[in-house]
């Protein structure tokens, strides 16, 4: 069942080749931080005081973060796991697929690995990016790079947190995603759950929305007041979601009457 | 031995009628069974049945004397399938379509430049399957169900979006994979002639029920008990009457004399008698051979 498993991850691996959804998480990565070298490479005279500051980087992190868990974050996973989990649709080939020597079990935890693993390559893509944006301008205009040491341990903690947090989103877009072969369904249901979180981020209980972790967390990050769940751990929320969604996928996925 | 024995298969979509109606399909290992039928007669239908794709509401479907069900991935990993339109990754090349797929089967990767030199598709390079034209994509297909070595091939209109040049290719390539491989094919086609010269058992399914299953030649005994012989005249009325007492049957229709079908010596003698009578023959030919009218003949018996 494990090497099974590896080599359907292998196949699923290599569908994603020059795929939408691999380009939207190359260039998705890379985005805001492209701003962000880009502001830092216009305005030098700020890099000094960028260098003394004692906490650059965390506060240069929540600066990237910012678009990128409100919405870009957010959208992109709804995007990118729509493209993917679509990719059989769109090519007609879930006939081909489910009369190939696999358990469908195995079909289906590996496209979500592949989706998780993508989501991964997102955050280190984004996270290489965030360094270079800080590194880059103080070696190009010779200024002395930023003081405080580079934090190892917050940069993956926070990372950690927002891969936890867009867990629930790719479980449901997953879910959806299998159900239906029209692509606007899940679009449209991510894009409205994605605004409907936006509107329910004040509510006291907004952390029912599955899709207002990442924002929640930002907000944690940026210590803003009177946003957030305070006494509320919605990571564990987001987990929550995350198996219920992926359980009630696969019964769904498993039970289906049509299978190409 | 029997390949694929599906028993009383029946099956119905949502709130619709029977679409499969105690179907019953037995294709013997090592042959190439030609599973015939019009368009919507329910062929797809059955094949997505046999393969898992559809969930089975009614019957019994076996590979190689196996219950499907309890050894799916064991009957799959012997079987290559293509059924209806090529299933591809439009982004991928015909070699990383191919590779997708050796990665699940695991066979070894000298297979790809194999089945690709086979379907001669060695050459298209960087070329993406999305960029194919539709024989290709149907070629590749081919590739994609051969790849991992199958003893049985189903494969659901093959032809489809072939040339001439590629339907003759086609043929010639099942026909080796039968012969020289020993591999047993399923083929399923809406044209009688265009698989007649490959198979050499034949089932006919029509509005969802199977309505002969056979040898070929017992379905041509069929045909030529349906066929009928149409000569083009010049006075049709005057023509039939010279015949009526000798062939009671014959009619006339859209201005010509229908007879049935009838042996070459009789062919030249009812035309030597037509002449000798004054009657001018432009034209002789057989008519109502076409598959539709073997349905409908076999449907209403």
């Amino acid at each position: 069942m494990t090497t099974s498993f590896i080599h359907s991850l292998q196949s699923e691996w290599l569908k994603t080749r020059r795929s939408l959804a691999a380009w939207l998480v190359i260039l998705g990565g890379f985005f805001i931080p492209l701003i962000m070298l880009t502001a830092r490479l216009l305005y030098p005279d700020r890099l000094p005081g960028d260098s003394a500051a004692p906490d650059f980087w965390e506060a240069f992190f929540g600066k990237c973060w910012q678009m990128m868990a409100l919405f870009l974050l957010p959208m992109g996973v709804v995007l990118a796991t729509t493209l993917l989990a679509q990719l059989e649709f769109r090519n007609n080939t879930w006939k081909q697929l489910h009369t190939t020597p696999q358990y469908l079990t195995t079909i289906f935890f590996s496209k979500l690995a592949v989706i998780l693993l993508m989501m991964l390559q997102f955050l280190i893509l984004f996270n290489i990016g965030i360094i270079l944006a800080g590194f880059l301008p103080h070696a190009i205009y010779g200024v002395p790079f930023p003081k405080e040491a580079f934090p190892v341990e917050f940069f993956l903690l926070k990372n950690t947190w927002f891969f936890v947090d867009c867990l629930p989103i790719v479980a449901l877009q997953y879910l959806i995603s299998l159900q239906f072969k029209n692509f606007m369904i899940p679009l449209g249901a991510g894009i409205g759950l994605m605004v409907a979180s936006l509107i329910a981020l004040e509510w006291e209980y907004g952390y029912f929305i599955p899709y207002t972790y990442c924002p929640y967390n930002f907000f944690e990050l940026r210590k803003v007041a009177g946003i957030g769940q305070q006494g509320v751990n919605f990571h564990l929320w987001a987990l929550g979601y995350f198996v219920l969604f992926t359980v009630l996928s696969y019964v769904l996925y498993i039970t289906k009457k049509e299978k190409g | 031995m029997y390949s694929i024995e599906a028993l009383n298969l029946s099956h119905h979509f949502t709130k619709g009628e029977r679409v499969l109606d105690d179907i019953t399909l037995q294709v013997k290992e090592g042959s190439i069974f030609g599973f015939l039928g019009p368009n919507g007669a329910g062929k797809t239908t059955t094949l997505r049945l046999i393969l898992g794709l559809l969930r089975k509401q009614q019957g019994d479907i076996r590979f190689f004397g196996k219950p499907f069900e309890q050894h799916r991935t064991e009957v799959l990993r012997q079987i290559g399938s293509l059924i209806e339109s090529p299933s591809l990754y439009g982004q991928l090349t015909a070699t990383e379509n191919l590779l997708v797929w050796q990665k699940v089967y695991q066979c070894p990767k000298k297979r790809i430049r194999e089945v690709l030199d086979l379907v001669d598709l060695a050459n298209t390079g960087a070329k993406k399957a999305s960029q194919f034209s539709l024989g290709m994509k149907q070629r590749l297909s081919i590739a994609v169900a051969l790849l991992h070595s199958p003893t049985l091939l189903i494969l659901d209109e093959p032809t489809n979006g072939l040339d001439p040049g590629g339907i003759v290719e086609m043929r010639t390539l099942l026909k080796i994979l039968n012969e020289e491989q020993g591999i047993t094919i399923l083929i399923s086609s809406h044209l009688l002639s265009e698989i007649e010269k490959l198979v050499s058992e034949v089932g006919i399914i029509h509005h969802g029920k199977m309505v002969f299953q056979g040898s070929l030649d017992a379905l041509m005994e069929r045909q030529q008990q349906v066929a009928s012989l149409i000569f083009e005249v010049n006075r049709a009325q005057q023509a039939l009457q010279i015949l009526a007492d000798q062939y009671p049957t014959a009619v006339i229709a859209q201005g010509k004399l229908k007879l049935p079908a009838l042996s070459n010596e009789a062919t030249a003698a009812i035309t030597r008698r037509l002449v000798t009578e004054g009657i001018d023959v432009y034209g002789i030919t057989r008519g109502d051979n076409d598959l539709e009218t073997i349905f409908m003949n076999i449907t209403n018996n």
